[in-house]
């Protein structure tokens, strides 16, 4: 091959993974399985009743670094956007309360704090690597999905938040 | 290959894959021709009628598949009530049938006032063989004076060959000033 058609190729290469993507996250629009737990303050929370508003759900462990470091970028934007009509429900998925709670207070967490000691909402949305984090739109239905976090992935999630916000 | 060639089919690769693209926004990006105006009503009641059928269509798909998930021999389900709830406010219900558990709902406030107000909410519904069941119903929340309250109800009972009704019932005994807990078997 020679020089000059190796960027045609590439571009090709990307463009169609990027056609690929696209319709592997159309594929993935499907209703939230509901659930309900309990939060830290001895509320019980279910998922249907949030119907009507743009969720956002963020598993976490105390353990997990990336969880430990995107909390503060989400306590930012549910504190920005938490009247634009956001619900952040963050589901701690530790076997140890008490270390979820010192972290939740340490780390002035505004939003509600959900715990899945029985780990059945974290088998329902195939948790496999945390941070988790999946907006749902209006209609109850998964149209984000995002695994792990790097600095700057608050940007992403923002892109798309604004978008089922206006909807 | 010469080069000329190469640079055709990576252009006609492109335009394939724009072509499968385009096909898959195809349905949100066909719009409607807009009707005259004097066509909205009908346009109107078309719709209407429409979304009348797909409920219809809705109601005869759940009620088909819960016959073909439940047939009616096998069939057993739970129902829960509240009775006033003055000493007690339901949090949990733990159910367990042949001291398996089936299930354990958490109700958010809401679902505790609707239960208040009278609803009765199915719990569970499943498939039992004929003959003899235990239910063990676990039941916690707020009892009197505020104090967390755990009380557990149980029932021995014979499934048949139709479905089985059971009821789970909290309601108030004023004279303990204290909460009951029933399970009760429907005709």
């Amino acid at each position: 091959m020679s020089g000059s058609t190796r960027p045609l190729y590439r571009l090709l290469l990307t463009f169609l993974l990027a056609s690929a993507a696209v319709a592997h996250a159309q594929a993935n629009e499907e209703p939230a399985p509901d659930f309900a737990l309990r939060t830290m303050d001895n509320q019980n929370l279910r998922l249907s009743e949030f119907r009507g508003e743009v969720v956002m759900l963020n598993f976490w462990a105390s353990w997990c670094g990336e969880c430990r470091q995107s909390i503060p970028a989400l306590t930012d934007l549910y504190a920005k956007y938490h009247r634009a009509g956001l619900v952040l429900l963050s589901i701690n998925v530790d076997d140890d309360m008490n270390r979820a709670t010192d972290l939740v207070r340490g780390l002035k967490m505004s939003f509600p704090v959900l715990f899945d000691n029985r780990k059945e909402v974290s088998k329902l949305y195939k948790v496999d690597a945390m941070p988790l984090t999946l907006l749902i739109d209006r209609e109850g239905v998964v149209r984000y999905s995002h695994n792990g976090y790097r600095l700057g992935d608050e940007e992403q999630f923002l892109e798309r938040l604004r978008t089922l916000l206006k909807e | 290959m010469s080069r000329y060639t190469m640079i055709r089919t990576i252009w006609m690769a492109l335009v394939l894959s724009l072509a499968g693209l385009a096909s898959a926004f195809a349905q949100d990006a066909a719009a409607p021709t807009p009707p005259a105006s004097g066509d909205f009503k009908s346009l109107d009641s078309d719709v209407q009628t429409l979304k009348k059928e797909v409920i219809d269509l809705n109601r005869d798909l759940f009620v088909l598949e819960e016959e073909l998930l439940f047939p009616a021999n096998t069939q057993v389900a739970v129902f829960v009530s509240v009775d006033v709830g003055t000493y007690f406010a339901l949090d949990t219900v733990t159910l367990k049938i042949d001291n398996k558990e089936v299930t354990n709902y958490l109700y958010t406030q809401r679902e505790a006032e609707a239960l208040l107000k009278g609803g009765v909410q199915r719990l569970y519904i499943g498939n039992l063989k004929a003959g003899d069941h235990e239910l063990v119903a676990f039941f916690t929340g707020k009892g009197p004076h505020v104090r967390d309250y755990r009380r557990g109800a149980t029932l021995t009972f014979n499934k048949g060959v139709g479905a089985k009704y059971l009821e789970l019932k909290v309601s108030d005994k004023a004279v303990k000033e204290q909460p009951e807990f029933l399970v009760k078997e429907w005709e």
